[in-house]
């Protein structure tokens, strides 16, 4: 048996490959260099990040596969491979940005941060990537466990351990039961791979599916549920988003969020592609719960981390109308929706990060009082940030919101689209109280200047990104589009 | 007929040390007979012909995981009696919806059918017993050559076990003496002993 | 009945996993007990695997299975570790007991 290897087959995977050797020269590096903080070993992996998506934007042009003999490879790197990857790289890279001097200050900075951090990246790069329920397993795996202990990263602090292990347990539950499905799948197709799923149930085939087949693609959609914290799965992400130190928070509401949301759409559109009858009502349901409970549950919240965590449920839920569209208009949709929520959440959390009163972390939604009047700038970043996300045109939010709700129209799913509307005008309360609070009400205690430069380069880019949006929509708009018509081969030929 | 019979043994061990595991009143006593169950389920693994993997089990799970259980149940001081608050009221409603989800299951798999041309999709038969490939050296062949991907990957997942279990839980105490070795070595009677002469009937 | 066919290691597995799943509702304090139902979930997806691996003729099951043991294992150690640290912050390993987050 001897087989020839050619490093070019290795190509497709070459961001990942590259990301990995980073983590672990900067693992030697951190633990040669007995440095206390993290500042240069965040810079170097902001670095190895921006390389990484440089290496990404090279590929995706055709599909391509690494690892195992074509289609049936373990590892497909294509267009929406390649623009999701580009989301990860750069909210991993714009939240580890902002984290660098907010863990020094607090103390807890540490070299194995940003080591974690590109694991994580590398982990869901491998979920994008997945053509295999196998490397979708090892992928989900490597960003879980690093984001399990970025979540009780300040150990020394109870509200973030509790933390940690809330979202340990129903994590470990949801990898379970995601197992389950894809063993069931196994057993019913006898091969993992997405493509192998995808031929036998496709139309030429036409094999009514049995039910354990449904039993298992329901456990495999329920384990990804709750890894996009998609309602009723969605309970450990207030928890955690509240406990976990802000900068993990932020990362954990940009990043992971969007990688498995891929992820999702990858195995919906992929193996899943003609059950669509089956998988359709599980979705649209998903949809509709986490825009309700996203738009509701905020209402009473008084924590300005918990508020976003329902925010973020509710983005879901949006996201979520564009996949039960299963169109190529619905997948672009949601990728252009994706892409300003990155935008988005990364400016807000940058603001969060700087609420600080004479050197101490404050949270609380009141706190945000006269910020209107002490630091105007802020409070304009802000603004503009909340109407964009409660979808008032003509800012970014509105649009990504309008692309999605088309979608589902033009695939019929009215009641859809009008019901997501209505949960869009209770949200965008929640939105205007924050700004009725920063304008409106009496300042108590003003906070400290931010004098960090990542920190008002973030808030600055992203104002800038979800204002200037409705001018130049076009390199969005034909990125998405070419990302998603990757996923439906048959639409475009 | 035996072989029926060592199967219906496995697999009674197998479901009843995990009935017990979940409802045994001490950790420790859940920690062995978790062991317990991971051995029957090597069992039923050798059953099926899987002999690597059930070494594995045995190996990696009782060998190291259990242990590891054991470990943390004893380290930490645990209020047996508080933790079981809420076994009982939960019971009813637990068992019963267990149940259905049992029996659905069961139903289910009653009657398990493959996909019509499922010998054309398996991408790696399994070699007929004359031609002398074990187990152990057949998963091999594939893990190294196929799913090396996978065998590196699951390295990297190890790794950030190892990085995340050391930044959680190793602390440097400052008050805690350690062996320096080079220090100690590298001491000579020149810079440790000091020869002093004492003055005879002076005093000190 | 003396028969045993694939039917048998799947409900046996089935049996495993509705006990895992039970487990965890079941002891929703103690954390060590609801890492060892994950543990049981986990064998009945191996149990599942390695059964359609025999019964297919097909080794990809077991290649499968190998790499869910191993993640399985490091799984354990971080929950463990966090479970440790959580530990020294608390004293107790109950999560309900008087939350610091509410559900």
């Amino acid at each position: 048996m001897t087989q020839t290897f050619a490093f070019s087959s290795l190509v497709p995977a070459l961001p990942e490959l590259f990301l990995t050797v980073a983590a672990l020269a900067l693992l030697m590096l951190g633990v040669f260099r007995k440095e206390d903080g993290c500042r240069q070993s965040t810079l170097l992996a902001i670095i190895a990040m921006a390389i990484a998506l440089v290496l990404t934007s090279q590929l995706g042009g055709s599909v391509s596969y690494a690892f195992g003999g074509g289609e049936a490879g373990l590892f497909v790197m294509d267009g929406f491979g390649a623009f999701t990857k580009a989301m990860v790289l750069l909210g991993s890279a714009f939240t580890l940005g902002m984290s660098g001097t907010f863990l020094e200050r607090e103390k807890i900075g540490r070299f194995e941060y940003p080591v974690l951090v590109l694991f994580a990246t590398v982990g869901m790069m491998i979920m994008i990537s997945a053509n295999d329920f196998m490397s979708l397993y090892l992928g989900l795996e490597l960003q879980s466990l690093s984001l399990y202990v970025l979540a009780a990263y300040h150990r020394d602090n109870l509200k973030a351990t509790e933390a940690g292990v809330k979202y340990f347990v129903l994590g470990a539950l949801a990898s379970g039961m995601l197992l389950y499905g894809a063993s069931l799948l196994y057993g019913f197709v006898g091969t993992t791979s997405f493509d192998g799923l995808a031929k036998v149930f496709g139309a030429e085939h036409a094999v009514r599916p049995s039910l354990g087949v449904i039993i298992g693609m329901v456990f495999v959609l329920a384990g990804l549920a709750f890894k996009i914290s998609a309602v009723p799965f969605h309970m450990w992400a207030p928890d955690v988003y509240e406990g976990a130190p802000t900068p993990v928070t932020a990362f954990f509401a940009v990043a992971p969020k969007i990688a498995a949301l891929a992820l999702f759409t990858r195995v919906i559109t992929g193996p899943f592609g003609d059950l669509a009858g089956e998988w359709r009502q599980v979705v649209i349901f998903l949809a509709l719960a986490s825009m309700f409970l996203g738009a509701f549950a905020a209402i009473g919240q008084t924590n300005i981390k918990r508020l976003m965590a329902y925010s973020s449920i509710g983005h879901v839920g949006f996201a979520l109308v564009g996949i039960a569209a299963n169109s190529v208009l619905g997948i672009q949709g949601l990728l252009i929706y994706l892409a300003i929520y990155l935008f988005m959440n990364t400016g807000v959390f940058a603001i969060i990060l700087s609420m600080r009163q004479k050197g101490r972390l404050v949270e609380g939604i009141d706190d945000l009082a006269g910020l209107g009047k002490t630091h105007p700038a802020m409070a304009f970043v802000m603004m503009v940030l909340m109407f964009s996300m409660a979808g008032i045109p003509p800012l970014a939010g509105f649009w990504g919101k309008l692309y999605v709700f088309l979608a589902a129209v033009e695939s019929g799913l009215m009641a859809l689209a009008i019901l997501g509307v209505l949960s869009s005008v209770v949200s965008a309360y929640y939105y205007l109280r924050i700004i009725k609070v920063m304008y409106f009400d009496e300042a108590l205690e003003p906070f400290d200047r931010q004098t960090d430069r990542p920190m008002r380069l973030v808030m600055g880019l992203s104002a800038l990104v979800v204002l200037v949006f409705t001018f130049i929509p076009g390199p969005l708009l034909v990125g998405a589009k070419a990302a998603a018509a990757v996923l439906f081969p048959a639409a475009a030929g | 007929m035996i072989a029926a019979l060592i199967f219906y043994m496995f697999a009674a061990f197998t479901v009843g040390a995990g009935v017990m595991v979940i409802s045994a009143r001490n950790p420790v006593h859940s920690v062995l007979f978790l062991i317990l169950a991971f051995f029957n389920a090597a069992g039923l693994f050798l059953l099926l012909g899987a002999e690597f993997l059930a070494m594995v089990l045995v190996v990696v799970y009782v060998g190291a995981v259990a242990v590891l259980f054991l470990f943390v149940v004893m380290m930490l001081d645990i209020n047996l009696s508080e933790l079981r608050e809420g076994f009982l009221t939960y019971l009813p409603t637990g068992g019963v919806i267990a149940l259905v989800l049992l029996v659905e299951l069961a139903v289910t798999f009653g009657g398990w059918a493959f996909a019509p041309d499922v010998e054309a999709l398996v991408q790696a038969p399994v070699q007929a017993a004359a031609s002398g490939v074990t187990n152990t050296e057949a998963l091999g062949a594939l893990i190294y050559t196929k799913y090396v991907f996978l065998f590196q990957a699951s390295g990297l997942i190890l790794l950030v076990a190892m990085i995340g279990t050391i930044l959680l839980t190793l602390r440097t105490r400052p008050g805690s003496r350690k062996q320096k070795i080079a220090a100690q070595v590298a001491r000579t009677a020149k810079n440790s002993v000091e020869l002093v002469k004492v003055p005879t009937g002076g005093g000190i | 009945m003396f028969a045993i066919g694939l039917s048998h290691y799947l409900t046996v597995a089935a049996i495993l996993f509705t006990l895992g799943v039970a487990g965890i509702f079941l002891n929703r304090k103690n954390v060590i007990i609801i890492m060892m139902s994950v543990e049981l979930m986990l064998l009945a997806v191996n149990l599942n695997l390695v059964a359609f691996s025999s019964f297919l003729g097909d080794l990809v099951g077991q290649v499968f299975a190998m790499f869910v043991l191993t993640v399985a294992a490091a799984e354990a150690a971080i929950g463990l570790a966090i479970v440790v640290v959580f530990f020294r912050n608390r004293g107790t390993i109950a999560v309900e007991e008087i939350s610091q987050l509410k559900g």
